[in-house]
Parts: C-alpha cells; sequence; structure tokens
C-alpha cells in the first residue's frame, strides 16, 4: 500500500518534473503553446483524479496534496540547472547554426512543398489534378471557389509564417554570439548565418506577399503583450523583403560549394531581389523597379560591377557605415588588424558571372544534358541557383514530416496508394512547346520510356513532365523520403529576367540576345536552330513570356507568374472555359489575384487583421 | 416472461436513448466550437447510431440468453428463442424510429444588397444546426434556379460567407441549409434568400494598343484630358524585310470590366475591325450603369527621312528591327570628299516633321554639317495644336567612302 503509494508520488513527481520542462519550452514558444499546455494539464489531472476515485478514497486525498503541492508556484520557477533558455542558448556559432538549420528545415517540410505546388502549379493552367471536384478544399482551392476558411490558404500562411518565425529568431539573436577569438573568419562565420537567415526570411515573406497581398510583419521579439499586428501594405512587404535581400547579398559569399552547397548564398539572393523587382513591377510601365532589375542583370550575367553601398541603397545619413557594419557582422574598424580586409560602401560585390552558366554542366563542369539538371547529377549544377536539399533518411519512418514530400510520389508514381495527383495532357503540351520545341522531348506520355529506361504506367492520355521524375537507382529506399532536391531558382530563370527587365527599359535589342541565349541552349537538345525573330516590345515581351513557360514548366511557379504578368484572369478564364469541369473559369479578374487572409486570422484578431477585397 | 421481455424492450429503450443522450451531450459539451466543426452532426448522428447499436446487441444477447438460462427442456427454448426474435424485431422497428431529423432554421444576414463590381458581399448565418450550409450567389453557373443544369453553390464554413461580382445584374442570392438522416435519407431544408443589385460604373480605360503591327502589339501613350497618343511605325523590318504598316489598324482596349460598352467614331467597337487612325479616333465608353465617358485617340507616324542626299548621292536608309524609332541613313561618297562642312538635301515623309541637331533646327540644303563623325538627327512629328503630343525619331547619318 505503501509502496504504491511512493511509487504513484513517483509517478507524479516525475510528471510534473516533466511538465516543467515543457511549461519553460512553452514560455519559449508562447502564449499559444502554453495555454494548450495548460488545457493537457487539466484534463490530464482530471483524468488522474477520476482514476484514483474508483479505486480508493486514500489515494484521491495522498495525490490532490501532491498534485497542490506541485501546482505551487515556486516549485515551478525553480531554475533547472544545465538547460538551454532563450536568453543563454544562441551564444555560440553552433548554436546559431543550429536555430538557422530550423529554419531551412521549413523548406523541407511537407506541407510547405505540398502548398508550394498547389497554388503555384495546379491553380494554373499547365496542368489537370486528380482533385478538382468541388467537395474537397483542395477542388474548391483550384476552382477558385473557396471560402477564406479553406484549409489549403490557411495552412500556405501559417507554413510561411513558421519560417519567418524561426528565420526571426536566427536575426534577433545573433547579437548574442560570443566569438571564442577575434578572428576575421568567426566574424564571417557568424555573418553568413544571419545573411542566409535574411534571405529565408526574406523567401517567406515573398512566398506571403505574393499569396496575400500585404501581410503582418511580426516583430523579430515576440511578446505577449502584442501578438495581434494588422497588416502591412504590400509595399510595406516589399520594402522588408528588400531590405532583407540587400543586407543578405553583401554578407554572402558567391556561391556555396562542396559540403556547403545548397545554403543560400549571393547568387540566390541577388536572383531573389530581381524577382521580388519584378513582382513589383507592371508590364509596359516605366518604373524604377525595372530599371534596377536591369542593373542587376548587368551585374549578374554580364560581369559589371557592382559596390556594397550601390546594392545596398546605402545612404550616410540613414545609418553610420560602422554601426552598418557592427549590425551586420562585419569585423568592427577598431578590432580590425592590419592584414584583415576592411569592407566600405565602395566594396564590390563578388562576381557572380562566372559561377554560373546556361550550359547543362554539373559543378565540375561536366556535361550532363538537360533533364539532367533535375536529377541527383545536376545538383547544385552550373545552371541551379537555389535549391531546397533534401537527403534520404536513415531509417525509412513513415512518419516524418521533413522529409520532403517527394515530387516523384506525388506527381509521378503510380505505384499504390499513390497516383498523380497533376498531370500534362497532349493539348497544353501542344500549347506549351508547339511541334518544334526540343524541351517537348521531356513530357512522357503513357507507356513512353524515361531516360533510364523505365515506362511510364500512368493513365493513357496523361503526359508526365520528366522533371517530376526520379530515375529508378536515385529513388529512396522507403516511401516518403526524398531522394533529390528540389530546384526553386534556376540560372537560366535570372537569364530571362534579365531580358524581361531590357525589354521593360526600352533595350529591346539586348533583351532579344539574352532571350535566345537560353533559347540556343534549349536548342542543343536536339540541334534545331530556331530561334525567335526579332521584334518591337510588345512582341519581345510575350515571346520572353513564352520562354518563361517553356523553360521553367511544371517547376511550381505559373500560376504567380501570371498574376504577375497581369493577364492571369484573361488566360485562366480561357483555359477554364473549355474543360468540362471549368476549372479556371471561376477566376474573378481583380479578386482572386491574392488569396483570401485566412479567416481564422481574422476571426483571432477580432478583425484587426482585416480581409483583401472581394472576399 | 412475455411481460418481462416486453418491459426489457421498454427499458432498453429507455436505457439506450439515455445513454445516448447522456452521452451525446456530454461528448458535445465536451467539444469546443472548432472541433464541433470538425465534427459535424452527421457525425454525431453516426455515434448515435453506433452508441445506440452497441446498447441494444448487448442487451439482446442478455434477452437470448435468459431463457436458456432458467429453463431446461428445449422446446421452451425454441419458444423463447422466436419471442426473442420477435423482441429483436421490434428493437428494430423501434430504434429505426428514432431516427428522427431535425429540421434546421437558417437566420442569415447580409452586410449591404447594393454593390459594386468585387465588393465584398458578406452574409452571416446564425441560429442553425444544419449539416451543410450552401450559398448560390445566383451569378454565371451558381443560379438556384438552374440548380437542376448543373448550377451548383458554394459551401459555407464557420457561418460566414463572402463572396463578390464581377459581373453587374440583379442576383438573387439563396441560402439553403440543410441536414439528412442516416444514409442520406430524410433530407431536411430551410432556404432564405436576398435580392442583391451589382452596379458596375467602369469608364476607365487602363490602355489602348494596335494589336497586330506584323507580330508586335503597340501601345498608345496616355496623356491628359482623355486624350491618347498612339504612334505607329510607317515601316518594320521583319526577317529582313521591310514591311509596310498601313494607318488601318484594329485596336485593343483594356477595361476592367467586361461589360462595358465602347463606341468608336459613333459605332459599336469591334475587336476584328480595322479602323482608320490617320485621323483622330472618338472613343466613347459607357459603363453598364449608364455613365459615358469620352476618350479621343492621335494616331502619328514615328518621322523619318523619305530621301537623304549628300551632295547629291541618296543615303541608304537601314531601319532597326527592335526600336521603330531609330534608324541609319548611310551614305556613300567618294574617296576624298570633303565632308567638314556638307548641307544634306533630305524631305520627310510629312511636311510638317521638324528636323533637329539637337535642338537647331535644320533646314534642306540650307544648314551645313560637319560628317567627319556620325552626326544624329532628332525628327519630330507632332498633333496640330496639341502641345506635347509628338512623336520623337533618331536617325544616326554615316558617311563611307568608296
Amino acid at each position: 500500500m505503501k509502496q504504491s503509494c511512493l511509487t504513484n508520488t513517483q509517478r507524479v513527481n516525475e510528471l510534473t518534473s516533466k511538465r516543467v520542462n515543457e511549461r519553460r519550452e512553452a514560455m519559449q514558444a508562447g502564449l499559444t503553446r502554453h495555454f494548450s499546455l495548460v488545457t493537457r494539464h487539466l484534463s490530464l489531472v482530471t483524468r488522474h483524479l477520476v482514476y484514483l476515485f474508483t479505486r480508493q478514497l486514500v489515494y484521491l486525498f495522498t495525490c490532490l496534496l501532491v498534485y497542490s503541492l506541485a501546482g505551487c508556484n515556486d516549485f515551478l520557477d525553480k531554475e533547472v540547472q544545465g538547460f538551454s533558455t532563450d536568453k543563454n542558448f544562441y551564444d555560440t556559432r553552433y548554436k546559431l547554426q543550429a536555430a538557422l538549420d530550423a529554419a531551412y528545415d521549413v523548406l523541407q517540410m511537407n506541407l510547405f512543398n505540398e502548398c508550394e505546388w498547389r497554388f503555384g502549379e495546379a491553380c494554373a493552367d499547365d496542368v489537370w489534378g486528380a482533385d478538382e471536384g468541388l467537395e474537397s478544399q483542395m477542388g474548391q482551392l483550384v476552382q477558385f471557389r473557396f471560402t477564406p476558411s479553406n484549409t489549403w490558404i490557411r495552412d500556405r500562411y501559417a507554413i510561411n509564417y513558421t519560417g519567418v518565425h524561426r528565420a526571426n529568431q536566427v536575426i534577433a539573436n545573433a547579437h548574442r554570439v560570443k566569438l571564442a577569438d577575434n578572428q576575421y573568419s568567426s566574424y564571417r562565420d557568424i555573418r553568413e548565418i544571419l545573411g542566409q537567415a535574411k534571405f529565408l526570411r526574406a523567401f517567406f515573406y515573398f512566398n506571403l506577399v505574393k499569396t496575400y497581398g500585404g501581410v503582418p510583419i511580426r516583430p523579430e521579439v515576440e511578446t505577449v503583450d502584442n501578438l495581434v499586428i494588422p497588416r502591412s501594405t504590400a509595399e510595406e512587404v516589399y520594402a522588408c523583403i528588400e531590405k532583407d535581400l540587400r543586407e543578405a547579398a553583401i554578407m554572402l559569399r558567391a556561391r556555396f560549394t562542396g559540403s556547403d552547397a545548397g545554403k543560400a548564398d549571393e547568387g540566390a539572393t541577388v536572383a531573389l531581389l530581381m524577382k521580388v523587382l519584378m513582382y513589383q513591377a507592371t508590364p509596359g510601365k516605366k518604373s524604377d523597379k525595372w530599371e534596377e532589375m536591369l542593373r542587376l542583370g548587368e551585374f549578374f550575367i554580364d560581369g559589371r560591377s557592382m559596390t556594397y553601398g550601390e546594392i545596398l541603397k546605402y545612404d550616410p545619413e540613414q545609418e553610420d557605415w560602422e554601426d552598418l557594419r557592427k549590425r551586420l557582422w562585419f569585423k568592427p574598424l577598431e578590432q580590425n588588424s592590419e592584414t584583415d580586409p576592411y569592407e566600405t560602401a565602395d566594396t564590390p560585390l563578388n562576381s557572380l558571372q562566372t559561377a554560373y552558366s546556361l550550359e547543362y554542366k554539373d559543378y565540375t563542369g561536366k556535361d550532363i544534358g538537360y533533364i539532367n539538371q533535375f536529377y541527383l547529377a545536376g545538383e547544385f549544377c552550373r545552371g541551379s541557383v537555389f535549391e531546397v536539399v533534401f537527403k534520404e533518411s536513415a531509417d525509412g519512418s513513415a512518419d516524418d514530416t521533413n522529409e520532403g514530400t517527394s515530387v516523384y510520389t506525388s506527381h509521378y508514381d503510380v505505384t499504390s496508394p499513390y497516383e498523380p495527383q497533376i498531370w500534362c495532357r497532349e493539348e497544353i503540351i501542344q500549347a506549351l512547346f508547339g511541334s518544334s520545341d526540343p524541351r517537348r522531348a521531356f513530357m512522357l506520355a503513357h507507356h513512353g520510356f524515361a531516360p533510364d529506361g523505365e515506362t511510364n504506367e500512368n493513365p493513357p492520355g496523361t503526359y508526365m513532365s520528366l522533371k517530376w521524375y526520379t530515375p529508378l537507382r536515385e529513388r529512396p529506399q522507403y516511401d516518403g523520403d526524398n531522394g533529390k532536391n528540389r530546384r526553386v531558382m534556376r540560372y537560366a530563370e535570372v537569364v530571362l529576367m534579365y531580358a524581361e527587365a531590357l525589354n521593360e527599359c526600352g533595350f529591346t535589342a539586348r533583351a532579344w540576345t539574352e532571350l535566345n541565349k537560353n533559347k540556343a541552349m534549349a536548342n542543343t537538345i536536339s540541334g534545331s536552330a530556331a530561334l525567335y525573330p526579332a521584334g518591337g516590345y510588345g512582341q519581345m515581351r510575350d515571346n520572353i513570356w513564352l520562354e518563361r513557360r517553356l523553360e521553367l514548366c511544371f517547376e511550381w511557379d505559373r500560376f504567380f507568374d501570371l498574376v504577375r504578368q497581369k493577364r492571369a484572369a484573361t488566360v485562366l478564364k480561357t483555359f477554364g472555359e473549355n474543360k468540362a469541369n471549368k476549372r479556371g473559369y471561376y477566376f474573378r479578374e481583380g479578386v482572386n489575384e491574392v488569396f483570401p487572409i485566412p479567416q481564422r486570422e481574422i476571426d483571432i484578431s477580432n478583425g484587426v487583421v482585416t480581409q483583401n477585397p472581394g472576399y | 416472461m412475455k411481460h418481462s421481455c416486453l418491459k426489457n424492450t421498454q427499458r432498453v429503450n429507455e436505457l439506450t436513448s439515455k445513454q445516448v443522450n447522456k452521452l451525446t451531450s456530454k461528448q458535445v459539451n465536451k467539444l469546443t466550437s472548432k472541433q464541433v466543426n470538425e465534427l459535424t452532426s452527421k457525425q454525431v448522428n453516426e455515434r448515435r447510431e453506433a452508441l445506440q447499436m452497441d446498447a441494444s446487441l448487448s442487451f439482446t444477447h442478455q434477452l437470448v440468453n435468459l431463457p436458456t438460462r432458467h429453463s431446461s427442456t428445449c422446446h421452451l427454448s425454441l419458444v423463447n428463442l422466436s419471442t426473442c426474435l420477435l423482441i429483436c424485431l421490434l428493437l428494430l422497428a423501434f430504434s429505426c424510429e428514432e431516427d428522427t431529423v431535425q429540421t434546421p432554421q437558417l437566420q442569415a444576414s447580409i452586410n449591404k444588397e447594393s454593390l459594386t463590381i468585387n465588393e465584398s458581399m458578406i452574409i452571416n448565418f446564425a441560429g442553425s444546426d444544419a449539416d451543410n450550409i450552401v450559398v448560390y450567389p445566383g451569378d454565371d453557373r451558381q443560379d438556384y434556379d438552374l440548380r437542376d443544369q448543373s448550377n451548383t453553390g458554394l459551401v459555407v464554413n464557420k457561418k460566414l460567407f463572402t463572396y463578390s461580382y464581377q459581373v453587374p445584374g440583379v442576383y438573387k442570392v439563396v441560402c439553403l441549409a440543410s441536414t439528412a438522416g442516416d444514409k442520406a435519407t430524410n433530407l431536411q431544408f430551410d432556404t432564405c434568400s436576398f435580392i442583391v443589385n451589382v452596379i458596375d460604373d467602369e469608364t476607365e480605360i487602363d490602355r489602348i494598343s494596335c494589336p497586330r503591327i506584323i507580330n508586335d502589339e503597340v501601345f498608345a501613350e496616355k496623356h491628359a484630358n482623355d486624350e491618347w497618343l498612339m504612334v505607329l511605325p510607317q515601316k518594320v523590318l521583319y526577317n529582313n524585310r521591310e514591311q509596310n504598316i498601313s494607318l488601318s489598324q484594329r485596336l485593343r482596349f483594356y477595361i476592367q470590366s467586361d461589360s462595358t460598352q465602347i463606341s468608336v467614331n459613333g459605332n459599336i467597337y469591334s475587336a476584328t475591325t480595322a479602323y482608320n487612325l490617320s485621323s483622330p479616333v472618338d472613343i466613347l465608353v459607357k459603363s453598364d450603369f449608364g455613365t459615358e465617358r469620352p476618350y479621343k485617340l492621335y494616331t502619328l507616324n514615328y518621322p523619318r527621312f523619305s530621301s537623304f542626299k549628300l551632295q547629291g548621292v541618296d543615303g541608304k536608309i537601314t531601319l532597326d528591327a527592335f526600336d521603330y524609332s531609330t534608324c541609319v541613313v548611310t551614305v556613300t561618297l567618294p574617296q576624298g570628299t570633303n565632308v567638314s562642312s556638307l548641307a544634306p538635301e533630305f524631305t520627310t515623309n510629312s511636311p510638317s516633321d521638324k528636323v533637329y541637331i539637337g535642338n537647331e533646327e535644320q533646314t534642306s540644303g540650307v544648314s551645313a554639317v560637319d560628317f567627319t563623325k556620325e552626326v544624329t538627327y532628332r525628327l519630330v512629328s507632332a498633333v496640330p495644336d496639341k502641345p506635347g503630343m509628338q512623336a520623337e525619331s533618331t536617325v544616326v547619318v554615316k558617311v563611307a567612302f568608296q
């Protein structure tokens, strides 16, 4: 009896001490988790009590006593020795790196990638989907017949804010790092972690702003007093994104290679900055966004020198250069030894011109051919600017949610229990590639052969992109693991963005040269000689958009590309009119270019977060 | 025995319904509002059914077992068995009767009944225990009255529905709350409707273009007072061949609303008609609401030299395939010609066009120029009496020697 009582007490103690730890974590994580913990705590207590009551009353009283003791505040507030807290966690480079890894982790999450293709690809006109019926959340989404409570709209919002939050942890706490030595490289290491966090934060905010318009800009340090943040305008969000990217560009090395490959570098940052500028500019309207994009293109592709001050748009009246250096972890002037480089506003950025190439070559310079750019051989190849890195997990455990939903299993695989979620069709291929473009060869028909000889057993009438395919020998051993990296930005896109900026700024002839560079490279696939003809602004713009669609098809960006070209309504309505289920036909111009803010956000903010017009 | 059996049945019924009520109400009470949304009342019904079945089954077992326990003869047990079977049937009948579906009561409120295009219409729902609420906004393919012709509604979540209209008109918005019994039988529903009036008063032209300049689309410039200027090339270099561009061209208008009517020079606009742009074009935009707004479109050609002579030698004009506003004139003169001060003779396509070098106006055969280097002429063509409405070309003159 006594013994059993003791065991129970021990159990309770164990339970409570466990809970103390949990509570500590919850405090770090914020009020939300704290509440859920308290609720869990209460429900556990209740269950415990009921259980005991049925047995013996003595138990009840003993345990009540123990519980009431355990519930005392001073017990919970006791410092647990040897545990990290939010105050002391970020004191070394390794811990800051761990926090950065957590931000990268979001890019690998199943939900993140699910939302990427569902919005970027399945909403647009390059594919048909398995789930387009109005009875599902997905069907309602792609039909543009959703409510603001749609779960995908909610999930995309939440997952990108998870990313923002994690990047914020790195950015807000980088100043806590204490260096063990005064080496230049020690400062550089922290600077590069901070720079990557800035890139990632910009990346997540860019996802949010292109999906929802202006969104709340979360403070870097969240407090319980200020959980509800009203929306900023799209311009304000873009300004934050630009600031992060401009700073990241001077903080990062030109290109990470070797075991560091896959980290966001200066190339990824400048490419994303060009894209962010492009999304703010309107085709056909003169704007300094186009001008700056052109300037960045000249730097990236033509190798024209650009200084730190220029990319930062540095203004000495806004911030002292030395303060900026300290904030961004450049080694402070007073610490600098004679051999250390000292960066000024006039220091030129690391050149990117030779770091990338349109040629289909791997990172060692070996020819790999077009489609291998998307396979193992082409990971971090000359044409790849930013990838989400996936590694096959060691144990194949099925419940991991951060091994990435393989593109292969969601888009291509026919083995049960999978079925392709999206596919292409003959008429789309015809509209896309015509009969002559060599990239048509990478669309696989029913019973068609993949490069490694495997036949495509997807149903007749469906066409699969080999970009989605994972060669047999590269396929992960276990289901749910991801075998290959997702290509997020490629050099071909940088070249086409440059071409578009040139055309918009009136340099149509130069735009034509850039455009045909990519086309000429694609022509090497089959030895074709067809190039785009010379022509005026409108023709060049249409051809650049066509080439973008051809080169970047099925890479989960088509929908957003259409919206920023300001022609999503026209294109999608035409597409939907000819389909039996009318998907796309219900796209409402002036409304559906952005999705609604999830209803939950409006409800819990008591209306402080406002809805987009038309929803 | 029979009596007791009957009593048992009653007890079963009482008990089960009591249990079910107790359980379900307890369960429902425990659920947060969020969970309630997730766990639809349909699921609650299913649960109720499952519980009922469990309860009746266990009692049936008891009933079946009862007689065998109390009697030893086979005959009696057979009689009892048949009685029990009867009771089972009765139970079944009773349990079926239990399944009543409540008619949902639909209460809805709308934020406004007169809307503009893309303005949010917000309908809030209250007081309904329905499984589903569906709203038919009444516009294209979403009309309640045409629901047997594949028109569909939109499913409501969280008792809130928002929508906005693209096309002006008067729409009947029908809200339908429904609850169905098990296996989708016994459908009960309640409807309510609103009439909303959507007004479209859009008269703003965003852009005007000529969409068929060979393969190019050329956009007009927007000037003050709803006046637009289209500048077209007279000749285009396409596939290394010069092609003439006529002033009779199709027009394309970019307007936010599809319901706006456009008339060009008094006739209804057609996307496939070629309009004569050599004189100003009157455009009248009439919104669906009835507001009219006039626009005027002027057209100029990029000015160019129709001839350019130096010392009687004709220059060769080379067009630029990308930029209609620039071209190059190459004049080939005999070796040793002094070109430091020559007065070229030139004609422009339109006599009113002005020719400048920098800001100095040039007169054919009079103004002397130094041709030892490339000379850049600026040609300006203007709409009469419209200051600021002008087209400008750049012509680079090069002298080559034989």
